[in-house]
């Protein structure tokens, strides 16, 4: 065989290669980088524990027309690494559970227990807008158990992210970016309204709750911070503000 | 003179541009920054648009080209050193916030750090409108080609308030526009004669900014 003849066939096959890629979903597997919060650390030891579904979660959004594409939006490892990064700076000190926590079951070493879900995401592309703007919207949904294993209180939380277009920017690249922004943003609304949740308030007023030595001296009352109290989220219409969602307390909570 | 005429020809293929610039100056500088730095942040809490993070940069692009004695901080820098305090939900909006906001010790200790003398908030976009006309591209065993003409307009709209840290007052606003024409004739090869709307924005922008911030000016 010529070397010409197995140039011509792999131009082809090249080719039907890029055809066949053609054909796949425009795939954007969430990264970034978080940073850590700048905050005194609130005297809790908390527990968390990422379910499978948040540490794998990803949306696959099947076109509707031959002119859209497929979307699969995967946020799994994004979520854990910016929800590792903003506890440890959150709180005195951050433990990761082994295995799901179980109604009822006293849970050694801390004073409490986060588990985040994400509910919901939802993303939009100029395309379907014709806004000059990438926007992803998640919805999450906490359940905060005490150091026995007891419900304490579970409540949603609205994030919101965007990015405008850019010159030479893939579509995947600004849905990264805007995964990214609306991932910040829920740390943000996270540290915001984590300590105005009246029975968190109650927590982090527990004696058992106390700094250990060593540790970063906490406030005198956290939950009463003149920062968290006074600056207000800025309502834009579109964020939903989590003072507006009743919280839900009490229940079971099946891991 | 190759060079020459290949300068002149790019000069001509840009096309034209209207700006206008209208300055408010609240407290007139007296000196420059000194060993203080400048941070210029984007306005992000509108729903319909988003103050592209290039433009920001541009300007800070500007100012320290044209006086390198002006520390311009980077704006991802700046939101991550303060990180969760200038995200969009939490960014004050009012020189008073940034009052409420220094009473936290942690938040005030890294403000010192950074040495942070003004902030400029600059809100707006640039916009694509009026965009008419057509183009086909083929390509044949001969060769490939485009014919066709397109033209599009593009308006900038951005203001910049800017805060001084010292006062924790606002000292002055500047807001420019500008608007221009863009063609592209495609006979055979497609010729973009862009008119610099945004660069032409930044630019006037960041003039006006230099004369809070520099000393030279």
């Amino acid at each position: 065989m010529s070397r010409s003849t197995i140039s011509a066939r792999c131009s082809i096959l090249c080719l039907l290669l890029a055809l066949l890629a053609a054909c796949g979903p425009n795939e954007v597997r969430v990264q970034g980088d978080f940073p850590p919060p700048l905050m005194d650390a609130l005297p809790l030891r908390l527990g968390v524990w990422y379910p499978e579904e948040f540490r794998t979660h990803e949306i696959f959004d099947e076109a509707k027309s031959r002119s859209e594409s497929d979307w699969l939006v995967n946020t799994g490892a994004a979520q854990v690494d910016m929800w590792d990064t903003l506890l440890q700076g959150m709180f005195i000190n951050l433990v990761h559970l082994k295995q799901a926590p179980v109604a009822g079951k006293p849970i050694a070493g801390v004073d409490a227990v986060l588990i985040p879900h994400v509910d919901e995401l939802q993303y939009a592309i100029p395309q379907q807008t014709h806004v000059k703007v990438y926007e992803i919207w998640m919805r999450y949904r906490f359940d905060l158990l005490d150091g026995q294993g007891a419900s304490v209180a579970g409540w949603t939380m609205p994030a919101y992210g965007k990015t405008p277009t850019a010159f030479l920017r893939s579509d995947e690249e600004a849905v990264n970016l805007a995964a990214v922004m609306a991932l910040r943003d829920a740390g943000a609304n996270f540290v915001m309204t984590f300590p105005r949740i009246p029975e968190v308030g109650v927590l982090l007023g527990m004696p058992e709750s106390r700094p250990e030595p060593g540790a970063a001296p906490p406030r005198p009352a956290a939950a009463g911070d003149p920062l968290l109290e006074e600056l207000e989220p800025i309502d834009d219409g579109i964020i939903e503000d989590v003072e507006n969602v009743p919280v839900e307390t009490g229940g079971e909570v099946t891991p | 003179m190759k060079r020459l005429l290949l300068i002149a020809g790019a000069a001509l293929l840009q096309a034209c541009v209207s700006s206008t610039v209208d300055q408010m100056v609240y407290n007139a500088p007296v000196e420059g920054v000194g060993e203080g730095t400048v941070v210029i942040l984007g306005r992000r809490q509108n729903s319909d648009y988003e103050t592209e993070p290039d433009f920001v940069e541009c300007i800070g692009d500007y100012i320290h080209g044209k006086d390198r004695s002006i520390r311009v901080i980077d704006e991802l820098d700046f939101v991550n050193a303060l990180y969760p305090w200038f995200e969009p939900r939490t960014a004050p909006l009012y020189p008073e916030d940034v009052e409420r906001l220094l009473e936290h010790e942690v938040v005030a200790q890294r403000m010192r750090e950074l040495k942070t003398e003004y902030m400029v908030w600059v809100d707006g976009s640039t916009e694509t409108t009026d965009s008419a006309g057509s183009m086909t591209c083929g390509i044949g065993p001969g060769g490939a080609g485009c014919f066709g003409f397109g033209t599009w307009s593009d308006d900038s709209e951005y203001e910049a308030v800017i805060w001084d840290f010292t006062d924790r007052a606002e000292v002055g606003r500047v807001a420019t526009s500008a608007s221009g024409q863009s063609y592209m004739p495609a006979v055979v090869v497609p010729i973009p004669i862009i008119a610099p709307v945004q660069g032409t924005a930044c630019d006037g922008l960041g003039e006006q900014l230099l004369q809070f911030f520099s000393a030279k000016y």
